[in-house]
């Protein structure tokens, strides 16, 4: 990201602050992925957000109001990308819808493992109280999957701990794979992931034929 | 031990102190350090004991169920949630505090869950063509909603949740239908 120039600039205060406020989170991101939580300190955010502490102080009250605003700024930026995905499809297009949106989410993640890591890892890790956080983003994805789902093959409708166990399985499993580092490969698991998705409320043959077909 | 996961389960890891513990477990600070380097190291003999627990019962139940793959799923399923039920304060050490209290605490979390995975594993059908990932997801998303019950402090209805979370578990393995 780059630096504003130095010296008087015309800029007005609020963009000034606004751009400092973005540097100082993707700072805080990025430090996160390079040295984990405990060795990331307010000195180290603002030298790769090339900010001074004073303002960093100006933006964040600690580290760790840094961190929850970086947290819930990965979260919506990985929300946009799946939203976006999901946009283009009717209600009653629920398989398509949660391929692409699936899709980009594996694709959102595998691009920016850094990302990944604070929303999938740190934020279920770090302790300090962004565990909640983390339950409540996982939570708010929930409904992506569950609006227009079909009935399960038997017609019954499919319970609400199925949804969410799909959601916080799939959540877990990405965790997984950016804490072994392998956040870049996670695009190979797309087929895994969408049968996993889909086998619960279309049967394991159909969302096999699915993916497949698709 | 127990002092510790009971302390864990009503306030935290972070916010249980050395004072609190001994003074619940009504033993002297010195008889504390003499078993244990410090607050760390209780808190992994409690995690690690409350596993051990918890998957043998889990292991016993397996072996103990009728040949078929769905009943040995059924009754490790069943084992865990009773234990869950019997045990909530050592059920919020393992599946709610561990994971973040400390990273060592966070890694042996981590080896407990790839356990359970290969239990299932080695329970579960050996169809050939289901995806690698499968086991390690479903005990992700078990562990999940077990999770959010215990922060909740609904422990007590664990295994109310049996139906649900055995048809989350069949399923990939049986293809259309109902599971008993």
């Amino acid at each position: 990201m780059e630096r504003l120039p130095r010296g008087r600039h015309g800029l007005s205060p609020e963009f000034v602050a606004q751009n400092q406020r973005e540097r100082l989170i993707a700072g805080l991101i990025g430090a996160l992925y390079d040295v984990g939580y405990q060795k990331t300190t307010v000195s180290l955010i603002g030298q790769r957000a090339s900010v001074s502490k004073s303002d960093f102080y100006k933006h964040f009250q600690s580290k760790d109001e840094c961190f929850f605003a970086a947290y819930e700024a990965a979260v919506e930026q990985i929300r946009e990308q799946v939203v976006t995905a999901c946009a283009g499809h009717e209600e009653s297009e629920w398989s398509p819808r949660m391929q692409d949106g699936i899709a980009a989410l594996l694709a959102c993640l595998a691009s920016d493992p850094a990302l990944a890591s604070i929303s999938l890892v740190e934020g279920l890790r770090a302790g300090r109280g962004v565990y909640d956080r983390y339950q409540a983003a996982v939570e708010s994805f929930v409904p992506y999957l569950r609006q227009g789902a079909p009935r399960a093959p038997d017609g019954e409708k499919v319970p609400a701990s199925t949804d969410e166990a799909v959601v916080g399985g799939i959540a877990s499993l990405l965790g997984r794979r950016v804490l072994a580092g392998e956040a870049e490969r996670i695009g190979e698991l797309l087929p895994d992931v969408l049968e996993f998705a889909l086998t619960p409320y279309l049967g394991v043959t159909e969302a096999r034929r699915i993916i497949s077909a698709g | 031990m127990d002092a510790m996961a009971e302390l864990c389960a009503e306030q935290g890891y972070e916010a249980t102190k050395i004072a609190d513990i001994v003074r619940r477990a009504r033993v002297a600070r010195k008889t504390l350090y003499d078993n244990f380097d410090g607050k760390e190291e209780l808190f992994l003999a409690s995690f690690d004991s409350a596993v051990e627990d918890a998957f043998g019962r889990v292991e016993e139940a397996c072996k103990g169920a009728e040949a078929g793959w769905a009943d040995r799923v059924a009754a490790g399923l069943r084992a865990f949630l009773a234990y869950i039920a019997e045990n909530p304060a050592a059920a919020r050490v393992c599946l709610v505090e561990a994971i973040s209290a400390t990273p060592t605490a966070s890694a042996r979390y981590d080896a407990a869950v790839q356990r359970f995975i290969e239990l299932l594993g080695r329970n579960a059908p050996p169809e050939t063509g289901l995806p690698d990932t499968l086991e390690e997801t479903l005990v992700g998303g078990v562990a999940w909603i077990l999770h959010q019950r215990i922060r909740r402090g609904e422990t007590e209805q664990a295994l109310d949740l049996t139906p649900e979370l055995l048809d989350f578990l069949l399923s990939p393995y049986q293809g259309v239908g109902k599971s008993k």
